[in-house]
């Protein structure tokens, strides 16, 4: 059993419903906090029903439900778009007692040097960008400048009161974007593993469980200022990723190392095609090596690899037929056994 | 709940404890979300019974494999004896087995008119006691299993040697029936082989040898693998010796004794490597460290320079030898033959946690002892020293 916090907080989850969220509504409540949710009810309709308090809107449109409400704590899971946190901030602001906005690592301009911390300089907007006008497509392709703005609106509206996240690669059950699931599910099948890169190549994730039950602890311990969120503690490679995993699995499963300038000849992709992993060269030595010092410090903890591996296979198998099928295909990230099967064959029969 | 929850919480619960997930939080897993009842944790699957129960003969059976024999054949429907000095562990199974007491060195006659399905022998290291054994069991038992070493081979240089390869001839001036113990240690690799066909003179056509190699896991007294789930644990620079890709292999003391038992079930015959498939050192020790949270950094040290600095492979390093030479084999024999006969392997991270977590309630002093190196590793100290000159040298 969790212990209850000292104080039940107040607390309005925005979103809720989707990855991380759910971890942290959980949380919240075993902690003894009262949770309310704003969202559509459209992710995953009434999922908390009876459990938590239910307001319907949409922060890119109606958010009058949160009219004349107060609470101790926000926790902004789904802004992507300034113009968000501006709209709810018409009633919050003033409101509430701490805002918690979940932002990304991706708000960093410059990925070259290794455990670079909070103070790097992050991405700005692109120039003639109206940030609280965007097109769906420029919001995609701005994603990170975005994201930077919207911290800067946060902090424009609850100067002094705010906590701003910002997350590495979220993993674990419930992610549905099988960018991390790719590996433990394909390391279980055995066989020949096709690796991307080096051995040596960094690599950071966390488990969204980490993650949400670190924010509701940042919550009753009003902690304040901008922290990043990865994991494990300390650097970690890409060879500790895959034979962490194998460590779980059973079946005979090799790995063969194939290098960064053969993939991209093959036009096999850093991350989308190979998960988790970013290149290293190129001034990127940095990309998955960020400091997580500030936030450990902070109470951030980490679930062992074998867990977050197991649990999230476990899940996998639990998942429907087409999801399942959708990642034996790579159709969302990682690539199909056949086309991996290619790849092996080619780069042994490479000329030298 | 739908069949995949039924499933998912089944395979959660039974992998599940094993991994110290503790209690499963309450997650939201599909439309049960947030209402699905915990899995049980900790729970192990339950060991389905034998078709046929066997009446059972452990000779010794307390020390570290024994134990794990001796609970799987009770799970599985076997009727087991227990036969020892009663002096390892006391009274250990005392009202689960029957215990004949008895030394394999002096009075066997507790054997005396008794009848087995099966013997098994675990502590045999001197042939004498095998032939003392079977003036009383010789005709009476329908299989005998005899637990030999991975040491009766004395040629250690071809990677991926099977069964075939030569086992130790006496020392022309030994007699095999020496009842000298420090014999035992001194000339470990011929007395078992010698053993070994002590058994086969015996119990011709009916019998089995096993031969593992490191066997490890909770239980393990030797530290000869303990040594780096406690030391990767603790976190900081860890000292990794050789190259990442050198080979290692071992065998989960439950996985060995579990399928010793399936080979009496199944009555099968004949010579056995008794390891898991070699691994690179890399797979070994980022797999132990996927069960801890220390955040560990490893830093791999030639084997030149661990000789330079006389840290010796397997006593200092545990579970690795520099492969090259007389030893380019030592952690790389096959073990198909016993795979083909449904030998299996726990996940490492399960033995790596299982260990640990068995090695924190060991007795302060015995803690100590790994954290001081004194049986095998490293202190923390010594490492630190070779780490420093490591990073000193000259390139």
């Amino acid at each position: 059993m969790l212990t209850q916090a000292r104080h039940s907080l107040n607390l309005l989850i925005l979103g809720g419903t989707g990855f991380t969220g759910p971890e942290q509504v959980e949380y919240a409540l075993a902690r003894g906090h009262r949770v309310t949710l704003f969202n559509r009810n459209k992710t995953r309709p009434d999922f908390f029903k009876g459990r938590v308090e239910q307001l319907i809107g949409d922060l890119n449109d109606d958010v009058s439900a949160l009219k004349g409400r107060k609470f101790d704590v926000v926790i902004d899971n789904p802004t992507t778009l300034p113009a968000w946190v501006r709209n709810a901030a018409q009633y919050l602001a003033g409101n509430i007692g701490h805002y918690i906005f979940v932002s990304t690592q991706d708000v960093y301009l410059d990925d070259s040097r290794v455990w670079a911390d909070e103070r790097d300089a992050l991405k700005p907007l692109p120039a003639g960008l109206d940030p609280y006008a965007v097109a769906p497509d420029a919001a995609r392709r701005n994603y990170g400048p975005l994201k930077a703005f919207s911290e800067r609106e946060v902090e424009t509206h609850y100067r002094g009161v705010n906590t701003i996240i910002r997350p590495g690669l979220i993993v674990g059950p419930l992610d549905r974007s099988d960018r991390f699931t790719y590996w433990p599910v394909r390391i279980e099948r055995g066989g020949e593993v096709l690796a991307p890169g080096s051995p040596a190549d960094p690599a950071q994730i966390i488990d969204a469980r980490d993650m949400a039950e670190w924010t509701i602890r940042l919550a009753e311990n009003r902690e304040l200022g901008t922290f990043n969120a990865m994991g494990p503690k300390g650097l970690f490679t890409m060879a500790e990723l895959l034979y962490g995993i194998k460590a779980i699995t059973t079946a005979p499963a090799t790995f063969t190392w194939v290098s960064a300038d053969f993939l991209r000849e093959q036009k096999i992709s850093q991350w989308r095609n190979m998960p988790v992993w970013f290149s290293p060269e190129g001034g990127r030595a940095g990309i998955s090596a960020k400091s997580n010092d500030r936030a450990i410090s902070k109470g951030l903890t980490f679930r062992t690899l074998a867990v977050t591996a197991r649990e999230t296979l476990a899940w996998h198998h639990s998942r429907p037929e087409g999801e399942q099928q959708a990642l034996a295909g790579g159709a969302l990230a990682g690539i199909s056994a056949g086309r991996e099967a290619e790849v092996l064959a080619a780069w042994k029969a490479r000329t030298r | 709940m739908s069949t995949s929850r039924r499933t998912f919480l089944q395979w959660t619960a039974t992998l599940g404890g094993a991994l110290g997930l503790g209690a499963l939080p309450e997650i939201a897993f599909g439309e049960s979300a947030g209402k699905a009842p915990r899995a049980k944790p900790g729970q192990p699957a339950p060991v389905p019974r034998a078709p046929r129960s066997l009446s059972i003969l452990i000779l010794g059976g307390t020390g570290f494999t024994g134990p794990e024999q001796v609970e799987y054949a009770i799970a599985r429907g076997h009727r087991v004896t227990l036969f020892n000095r009663n002096k390892t562990r006391p009274d250990f199974f005392k009202g689960k087995v029957e215990q004949l007491l008895g030394d394999l060195n002096d009075d066997v006659s507790a054997l005396k008119g008794q009848k087995f399905d099966v013997v098994i022998d675990n502590p045999t290291t001197l042939p004498a006691w095998v032939r003392n054994a079977a003036q009383h069991l010789r005709g009476n038992t329908k299989h005998y299993i005899f637990i030999s070493t991975i040491s009766v081979y004395p040629d250690n240089s071809h990677p991926g040697a099977d069964e075939t390869d030569g086992t130790t001839p006496m020392p022309p001036d030994l007699d095999p029936y020496t009842l000298v113990r420090e014999n035992a240690g001194k000339f470990y690799g011929a007395l078992k082989t010698f053993s070994e066909q002590e058994v086969a003179r015996q119990y011709p056509g009916i019998s089995t040898i096993i031969r593992p190699g490191l066997i490890v896991g909770p239980l393990d007294r030797s530290d000869r693998f303990t040594y780096w789930p406690a030391r990767i644990a603790r976190g900081g620079e860890v000292m990794a010796p050789g190259t990442p890709d050198d080979p290692t292999q071992f065998i989960d003391s439950r996985d060995l004794a579990e399928w010793t038992i399936r080979m009496a079930e199944a009555r099968e015959f004949g010579t056995y490597n008794a390891v898991s498939p070699p691994m690179p050192m890399a797979a070994m020790l980022y797999g132990i460290k996927a069960v801890t949270t220390a955040g560990a950094q490893f830093t791999w040290v030639s084997a030149d320079f661990l000789a330079s600095q006389q840290v010796r492979g397997w006593r200092h390093m545990p579970a690795w030898v520099a492969p090259r030479g007389g030893s380019a084999g030592f952690l790389s024999r096959s073990s198909s033959r016993a795979i083909g006969k449904g030998l299996t392997f726990r996940p490492l991270a399960v033995t790596a946690k299982e260990t640990l977590d068995w090695h924190k309630t060991r007795p302060a002093a015995e803690q100590k002892s790994l954290d001081e190196g004194a049986i095998a590793g490293i202190s923390a100290a010594r490492e630190a020293e070779v780490l420093a000159a490591w990073k000193a040298r000259s390139p």
